[in-house]
């Protein structure tokens, strides 16, 4: 064997090397896929309500409105994926008119203009930092290996621990994602939690996708 | 042969004769798209009322400062008339005749003082359309017999020179704020202060009602609720530890390889051939 031909070959190995781990990262790198997406719409339907047998007109005193009793979730516990987050009441941001993340990853955050945890009906929505170029991994990091079945534990402003189920994971392009549906205060009531995820534009520093888990009460 | 194919040409025009005669009936007729949702609202005081639409009771002893509905009623022209509790239609003290209830709207039909004092309806089209999110809408209506009002909030007023039987409204952050009502121009409060609780995502309509002379000057709300917006997103990363996208040097990577593979190949080859 000559030495140009041993170099061809090393040549060849390296190259042989060089594309097996291009293809091992491009396969680790496929989005876990979508579960339950099914079962996720079919929560945020509103629940039909019986025909009333007699049409009989509603009458309120038409007091001032007061201050609904809400219960806000104040911490959030995910055994699966090691998450005990501090749950803060966040609302819009109002340049970007953006849901107001904590900026602190290890926060997370509660829509406060949507249901509290007593709701009897809506969605629930709690969203957290995937991760942060300055903090590193935010308490949803691992939000996205969360599948149905596992089971989750927020606690009320008001100390009672309310056990939740997981029916769905999904994941949607933010230009695409049904925002309506997460923030419905309609249909069954659930609880959303929402992060980021798929692939990051490291020049707008900014993920493609957002990552949603439903969950029902257990 | 012929007879059966003039038959059959004949049989196909009835059919489509029917076919366009269906599309007329339906077309013809609006019906379940256009109901409307009906409120009504009490602000005439101390007088209780039964309330009849086209000649039916629809609500019965209907106090001051109540608020009923809201109704779906189909689009169309309807007589209203208030009644003193028991006493038949026929003396009606306040009624309406051919009330025009456009199709898919929502809307209040308020009885109450004119500026003079005199009992009067007048039905309001509530703005129902979506508020950004993070937002409330405020609503205000001078259904009072009284002169021309500003309306503030935390002491700076908001609506200015309202007259009865006008509204005022604007989307404001969510949230409670403190409100008043005082005569136009003026720091004379006429109605309140009141804590004003504004949920995210509802329209609340305030009725100033009553008459200043009589000094029963107060306030009716009426709450619409469902005009709630979502977020314009969630970000939540930019960290960009879990993208799960292939980046551009495995790409470079990838091509490195087969650039490899085949300079390599080539080599092999033509370094066998001569040997041959």
């Amino acid at each position: 064997m000559t030495v140009r031909n041993r170099g061809a070959l090393a040549a060849m190995a390296a190259g042989a090397a060089a594309l097996t781990v291009a293809a091992l990262v491009a396969c680790g790198s496929q989005p876990a896929g979508n579960v339950g997406a099914e079962e996720a719409s079919t929560l945020a339907s509103p629940t039909s309500a019986p025909p009333a047998a007699a049409p009989s007109v509603p009458v309120t005193a038409g007091e001032l409105p007061a201050g609904a009793e809400i219960v806000p979730p104040v911490r959030l516990v995910i055994p699966e994926i090691d998450v005990t987050a501090t749950v803060n009441a966040v609302g819009i941001n109002e340049r970007t008119n953006e849901f107001e993340v904590p900026p602190s990853v290890d926060q997370i955050g509660w829509y406060r203009y949507g249901p509290g945890l007593e709701a009897g009906a809506g969605s629930v929505v709690i969203a957290g930092h995937v991760d942060s170029a300055t903090q590193g991994r935010g308490a949803f990091f691992r939000l996205r290996e969360l599948d149905q079945g596992d089971t989750l534990t927020a606690t009320g402003s008001d100390g009672t621990a309310r056990r939740y189920r997981v029916v769905a994971r999904e994941e949607y392009a933010k230009t695409r994602i049904p925002l309506d549906r997460y923030f419905a205060r309609d249909g069954k009531p659930r609880l959303t939690l929402i992060t980021c995820g798929g692939p990051f534009d490291a020049k707008a520093r900014r993920y493609r996708d957002n990552i949603v888990v439903t969950a029902v009460p257990a | 042969m012929q007879l059966s194919y003039f038959r059959r040409v004949a049989a196909g025009g009835a059919v489509a004769a029917l076919a366009f005669a269906g599309v007329g009936a339906l077309t013809a007729t609006p019906a379940y798209a256009a109901t409307s949702k009906v409120s009504v609202v009490h602000g005439i005081p101390d007088t209780p009322v039964d309330v009849y639409v086209n000649g039916e009771k629809t609500l019965d002893n209907f106090k001051p400062g109540d608020v009923a509905g809201p109704l779906n009623l189909e689009e169309g022209e309807y007589d209203i008339a208030l009644t003193k509790p028991g006493e038949p239609v026929g003396s009606a003290i306040l009624k309406v005749d051919n009330a025009a209830v456009p199709g898919g709207a929502n809307i209040s039909i308020a009885a109450h003082l004119d500026a003079a004092g005199q009992p009067k309806i007048t039905p309001f089209v509530n703005d129902v359309s979506k508020v950004d999110a993070g937002k409330a809408r405020l609503i205000v209506r001078h259904t009072a017999a009284a002169p021309a009002v500003d309306v503030r909030a935390g002491g700076t007023p908001v609506f200015e020179e309202l007259t009865n039987p006008n509204e005022a409204k604007g989307d404001v952050d969510a949230g409670s704020v403190k409100a008043d009502v005082v005569l136009a121009g003026t720091d004379t409060v006429a109605i309140g202060p009141a804590d004003l609780d504004l949920r995210e995502g509802t329209a609340t309509i305030v009725y100033a009602i009553g008459s200043a002379e009589g000094k029963t000057l107060d306030v009716v709300a009426q709450t619409i609720t469902g005009l709630h917006s979502a977020p314009g997103g969630v970000p939540s990363g930019d960290g960009g530890q879990a993208g799960t996208g292939v980046g551009t040097w495995w790409y470079v990577l990838a091509g490195a390889g087969v650039l490899l593979l085949l300079g390599g190949g080539a080599r092999v080859a033509t370094a066998r051939t001569p040997r041959r």
